[in-house]
């Protein structure tokens, strides 16, 4: 029986030989059944997860957070505010593409939230002139307050809420292709109230009203300024160049005439880069001081403020307040990978009663190592942890750059 | 005698069983395929063979061929030689690839004019007929009155010329290597004139959404043009291919509804060599979604042609500025320069950063050609055609970039029409210095012999391609080892003892007979140990003689590392 089996294999095997006849001759031949048994296993082509994925990512996510009309609006409110999310609306094509309309409302997880509505003309007069123009509500509930003065007490954290309402326009005239000179208009309408921070005290249970200024206020201001703003950065998250803005304002108290008062800001980046740029050296030097007509008083809120994670990172939030202050920022940063950056900086700065005291004697510093997720248009992401104040150490996670 | 019995019919059976073996085994072989075919080698790969017509459009987004081809290690990594080569170990003509420079000569007017069908074309009576979809280089379509549409492209104001001339370098250099590119053109355009077609739609950047296309959309593209001083811009032309769309070919896999598509794209020889020509010209931008696939149809029968795509980011050219330092030395993402960056604070200073690139005119942007490595170079991130480059691929496309003559290279530079000479000048410089560094880096990789013929009275004549390139000088000797071959078993047997000489000559031992022999060939050299991989040459009796039906180079593990 075996036998038969086997001689029925023999027979298949020779049986199959007219087949083996039938096999490729040459090669073109054989290239062309090859192709014609694939014809018959084709199969379509199907994307996976991830192609399926990055394809929304950058066909319609990308779209998400800077397209027209409705969009999510993220990020932060003001330092110290949290992470917000709101909605918004824009319209980037008004008079055939000359100027853009923006309309935004966001709250924070910290309860602070705004709502704005913003017209831009960027590019008039064949680039030459800049207009727009804003109207905004700011609600911050729980506003840090230590006292003024380079002494305060960390100690004395206090808060209260303040309100704003803005409407204002500004022009600009770009005269040479670097250099933005104007000036503007804006009316504010400041409102304080308690602090909602159940964790601390509100202003006035640790400070008098005299070491306060304004805190009783209800004042209606009319704010008008001019400004000059150089900017030859290269890029924009710059590895050379520079950007220097000089802001001078006048805020006239429209209510009660008591605190009308003047304030002057300059700030000064510079950018060094070396070894092909991938490495920089960015330095900043900010200051900002004020003046007032006899009898007149500088109220608080308009006080500049050093703390938090664009000014002195080693400190919290609005941690120093005066009438003056002086600001001087470095950091050393180098590229890892394109598009994420190493950063160490050094933060020294200290606030003034008086202008005579703005100098750079008993500054308050800090120092410490973050890293930045960035494009050449900026800092979309980043991570500083500062230590060495007396502030203790700090570490923010923060949407967008310092400078 | 039960046992007995028994006994036997198990023997018989046995015997049975080893007779039907080996039967089966005398069958068999006969029905594998032989080593060379009759019509060996083959120069045309009919790769239209097959209806292709259900093939859809494979288009890769930046991010997922990034993360794919960086994290993914997509396609397969084998130490194999080329599987779309013929049997002398050159590519065949097919819908990737048509043999040009490298085959026969070309003139330097064909090399320079590359694959366009016209001197110039003149774009004033053409409509704006779309936006751009692709590509960070601004631009937009055109029509001309036949109805063939055109892309139109600009230069950034930091860096005149500097997109367009690299395209138009590019393309030609592109072309006369083999590969399928489009016409290219310089133009110059008068933006007040132009008249924006009533059915133009643009695909807004703002949201994605296609709508009608406004005047402004073209300001926007115009605002980020280099203006030349007459008002007017200097713009390239790119005339649309011909058929449908079918997005890009990845250098990985196959397409699984393209039943020509045999060869896994990475192991397909002009695929693997693309490395070389990358290298060359700094094509830092080699990758998948640089490529175009398009359907054409001949005879009735739909079939796949294959382009390579956009060079404006050639050379010293990033496109939109300079080319970056990072550029052919460094992938985008490669983990262990970067984690020793992060860890010493940036005190490690990666070696390109130290490139000390000449001051040239901005039209140029930033390439050198002294401290260019071909071994080193690389590509924006891994590419699996490229990992799979072998020293015979890399020999195949170094023979290629040696025929490219000095005169060649200026003529294709200077169809980029630099308005300054300086740029010109050092452009060409720079190729032809990369190019000698290129050819004498993967030349030299194996025995160069080439152009092998045996003649009917057994003398055996030869070249050598790296002498002829000037890459290197004579070696001491080579060494030829004879041999029988069989075509059906792919058997080879020793003729006569190893012979060496001096020059491209030489006998077949006495001796040596049958349809097919044979010939390994290595060369000695103190400045070049790659000589001593051996080059094999097959040869097949014919009436007139012996033709050469074989080549095999390098040893049977190659893979570049």
């Amino acid at each position: 029986m075996p036998c038969v089996v086997l001689l029925f294999l023999v027979i298949v095997s020779l049986a199959s030989t007219p087949a083996s006849g039938q096999e490729a001759q040459t090669r073109e031949e054989a290239d062309r059944q090859r192709r014609e048994q694939q014809a018959k296993d084709v199969t379509p082509y199907k994307p996976n997860g991830l192609e399926r994925a990055l394809d929304f990512a950058e066909d319609r996510a990308i779209f998400l957070l800077d397209r027209e009309g409705f969009h999510p609006k993220l990020g932060s409110l003001t330092t110290g505010s949290g992470f917000a999310y709101g909605v918004g609306f824009r319209d980037r094509d008004l008079f055939s593409n000359r100027g853009a309309l923006e309309i935004w409302a966001a709250g924070s997880i910290k309860r602070y939230w705004a709502t704005e509505a913003r017209m831009t003309f960027p590019r008039l007069a064949n680039n030459h002139l800049h207009l727009e123009a804003w109207g905004s509500r700011r609600d911050y509930p729980q506003e840090n307050f230590f006292g003024l003065g380079p002494d305060s007490n960390r100690d004395d954290r206090s808060d209260y809420a303040i309100r704003t309402d803005h409407f204002g326009g500004r022009a600009g005239v770009r005269p040479v292709e670097h250099l933005l000179a104007g000036g503007g208009m804006e009316y504010l309408k400041p409102r304080l109230g308690a602090g909602q921070n159940d964790l601390y005290p509100d202003v006035p249970v640790l400070f008098p009203p005299s070491d306060v200024p304004g805190i009783d206020s209800r004042s209606d201001y009319m704010r008008s300024s001019a400004f000059v703003e150089v900017d030859y950065r290269e890029p924009i998250y710059a590895k050379k160049g520079g950007w220097y803005r000089f802001d001078y304002s006048h805020y006239d108290d429209r209510t009660t005439d008591q605190f009308s008062f003047n304030r002057f800001d300059a700030d000064v980046r510079q950018f060094f880069g070396f070894l092909a740029g991938r490495r920089v050296i960015a330095l900043r030097l900010a200051a900002s001081t004020s003046e007032t007509d006899a009898g007149q008083t500088m109220p608080f809120f308009f006080m500049p403020t050093l703390g938090g994670n664009d000014t002195l990172r080693g400190f919290r939030e609005y941690r120093f307040r005066a009438p003056h202050a002086i600001l001087a920022q470095a950091e050393y940063r180098w590229e890892i990978w394109s598009g994420f950056d190493g950063a160490l900086f050094y933060d020294a700065g200290k606030v003034a009663d008086t202008r005579s005291e703005l100098n750079f004697k008993d500054l308050e510093s800090d120092y410490g190592v973050g890293f930045r997720f960035n494009t050449n248009n900026g800092v979309m992401f980043r991570v500083d942890a500062a230590f060495g104040s007396s502030d203790g150490n700090h570490l923010y996670i923060v949407v967008g750059g310092v400078f | 005698m039960a046992i007995t019995s028994t006994s036997w019919s198990a023997v018989s059976s046995r015997i049975a069983l080893a007779g039907a073996l080996a039967l089966c085994a005398i069958v068999l072989p006969q029905s594998a395929s032989p080593r060379f075919y009759p019509d060996d080698p083959l120069w045309t790969d009919n790769d239209r063979v097959a209806d292709a017509s259900k093939v859809t459009s494979v288009e890769d987004s930046n991010g997922y061929d990034f993360i794919v081809n960086t994290l993914g290690n997509p396609g397969e990594v084998r130490d194999v030689r080329a599987l779309n080569v013929n049997t002398v170990d050159e590519v065949p003509d097919s819908s990737w690839f048509t043999n040009r420079i490298g085959r026969s000569p070309m003139s330097t007017e064909a090399i320079k004019r590359g694959p366009d069908r016209a001197d110039r074309i003149d774009v004033t009576t053409w409509k704006v007929s779309g936006g751009k979809t692709t590509g960070v280089q601004p631009g937009f379509r055109m029509t001309d009155g036949q109805g063939q549409i055109y892309q139109i492209e600009i230069d950034p104001p930091s860096n005149p010329e500097i997109a367009s001339g690299a395209e138009m370098i590019g393309t030609a250099f592109y072309h006369a290597i083999g590969y399928n590119v489009v016409d290219v053109y310089l133009a110059e355009v008068d933006r007040d004139t132009l008249v924006i077609a009533d059915d133009a739609t643009i695909r807004d950047p703002l949201n994605g959404r296609r709508r009608q296309m406004k005047k402004y959309d073209l300001d926007t593209v115009f605002n980020r043009a280099a203006r030349l001083k007459n008002g007017h811009y200097r713009v390239l032309v790119s005339r649309f291919a011909a058929g449908t769309p079918l997005g890009n070919f990845r250098y990985y896999s196959r397409r699984p509804d393209d039943p020509n598509d045999l060869v896994l794209h990475e192991h397909r020889r002009e695929l693997r060599g693309a490395r070389v020509f990358g290298a060359w010209l700094n094509h830092d931008d080699s990758r998948g979604i640089n490529s175009l696939d398009m359907l054409e149809r001949t005879n009735g029968r739909a079939w796949v042609k294959h382009y390579m795509f956009d060079f404006g980011s050639i050379l010293g050219s990033g496109t939109i500025f300079a080319q970056r330092h990072r550029s052919g030395n460094e992938y985008i993402y490669e983990q262990k320069p970067g984690w020793i960056t992060m860890a010493t604070l940036g005190l490690y200073v990666r070696p390109w950063i130290t490139i000390d690139y000449p001051d040239v005119p901005k039209s140029v942007g930033r390439i050198e050609a002294v401290r260019f490595d071909p071994v080193t170079w690389k590509p924006e991130y891994p590419n699996a055609a490229f990992a799979n480059m072998r020293a015979d691929d890399a020999f195949w496309a170094a023979r290629i970039v040696s025929k490219f003559s000095d005169a060649a290279i200026r003529a294709v530079v200077e169809k980029a029409e630099y308005s300054d000479p300086a740029a010109t000048d050092y452009l060409t410089k720079t190729i032809i210095a990369r190019r000698d560094k290129v050819v004498a880096t993967w030349i030299n990789q194996v025995c160069p012999v080439v152009d092998t013929t045996l003649s009917a009275d057994g003398t055996l004549a030869f070249m050598n391609a790296a002498i002829d390139a000037k890459a290197a000088t004579a070696p001491e000797r080579y060494e030829l080892n004879w041999f029988r071959f069989d075509n059906a078993t792919d058997q080879r047997t020793s003729v006569g003892e190893p012979m060496r000489v001096t020059t491209g000559s030489a006998r077949m031992p006495n001796g040596l007979t049958g349809d097919f022999v044979g010939v390994s060939i290595t060369a000695v050299h103190a400045q070049q140990p790659g000589w001593a991989v051996p080059s094999t040459f097959f040869f097949r009796r014919t009436s007139a003689g012996w033709s050469l039906v074989g080549v095999e180079r390098g040893a049977v593990s190659a893979t570049i590392s």
